[in-house]
């Protein structure tokens, strides 16, 4: 089997030269729940070139839900080592690295990625996770909360911060509702401006896409 | 005029997308929002202010891409021309 073959179907859609470019780079994923599970397998089933993960979650049962990677076999293992087996089974020419760690004030992103995708649960979180980022990277931020959702792209040092722009958000008491094909709708829009990003043509850059996943709108907030 | 656009759980609940008032002098968006809800059938305030009108955490609040708590808060001036936008986002991931 040649990567030609492997490819074939998106070659038809975007073409050799747009392969090369997405075997050609690398990618942090925060957060390997909801967002980042389904992020993962499609940027590796895409055939990109290196994935970081970032996660230091136990699979329990509420995450089967909406959790793609993962199944009630791996109940009790850790998110990383499961992602990474999972992901290396559908495609093992992908390198896949693990960072086990929360992200907090002691984040630093490796010097070798300048994508990174937010697929956090918190705020506090994603802010420690924008000031771990070099000057210039692009950040994607994903969030979904029962209805609705949102995807943005930030470039770190010329957007306005994620910290400043999501001041007076707060995060919810308990546990956050989140649907298995809500999760998948944001993460495949995620995936899709990922994607994006790797040509140069970010969509979402200084822009709010709100998705209304009852009622299937979509709304757009420039920031 | 100034134009006021509701995303999410806020367009939801008020079931439009935006809605204009003329300006009127010296306001501030705290005085503007309890005048939009006097416009609008839906009251929304809620959502936004607790019982001493104080600024809720939940919803951003912006004024022209500008989130309001790096300007004056509900203290900040609205003039012709300015888009306030309300938008609860979503937490989880």
């Amino acid at each position: 089997m040649s990567a030609t073959e492997r490819y074939s179907r998106q070659i038809l859609h975007w073409g050799e030269e747009r392969q090369q470019q997405l075997e050609a780079a690398t990618i942090l994923i925060a957060g390997v729940g909801g967002l980042g599970a389904a992020v993962a397998e499609l940027l590796v089933r895409a055939g990109i070139g290196k994935l970081y993960l970032v996660d230091d979650g136990i699979i329990d049962w509420p995450d089967l839900n909406r959790q793609l990677l993962y199944s009630e076999t791996d109940i009790g293992l850790t998110k990383l080592e499961v992602a990474k087996q999972k992901l290396q089974q559908i495609n093992s020419n992908v390198v896949v690295e693990l960072l086990p760690q929360r992200i907090d004030a002691t984040f630093h992103c490796p010097s070798d990625v300048s994508i990174i995708a937010d697929c956090l649960d918190n705020y506090t979180s994603r802010f420690h996770l924008e000031a771990g980022l070099a000057d210039e990277s692009f950040l994607i931020h994903g969030g979904i909360e029962g209805d609705q959702g949102q995807i943005l792209t930030l470039k770190k040092g010329q957007s306005h911060p994620l910290a400043d722009i999501f001041a007076g958000a707060q995060q919810p008491a308990g546990d956050i509702p989140v649907s298995g094909p809500g999760a998948t709708i944001i993460s495949g829009y995620m995936a899709n401006e990922l994607l994006n990003i790797i040509l140069g043509k970010p969509q979402l850059l200084n822009r709010f896409m709100i998705v209304g996943l009852s009622d299937l709108h979509l709304d757009f907030l420039d920031v | 005029m100034i134009k006021v656009q509701f995303y999410s759980l806020i367009r939801l609940l008020l079931k439009q997308e935006k809605f204009e008032l003329p300006a009127s002098d010296k306001e501030n968006v705290g005085q503007f929002l309890q005048r939009l809800q006097q416009q609008i059938s839906t009251p929304f305030l809620h959502k936004l202010l607790d019982r001493k009108g104080e600024l809720i955490l939940g919803t951003i609040i912006m004024i022209n891409r500008r989130n309001i708590h790096h300007l004056d808060k509900l203290e900040t001036p609205v003039v012709c021309g300015d888009v306030i936008a309300l938008f609860p986002p979503g937490a989880g991931g």
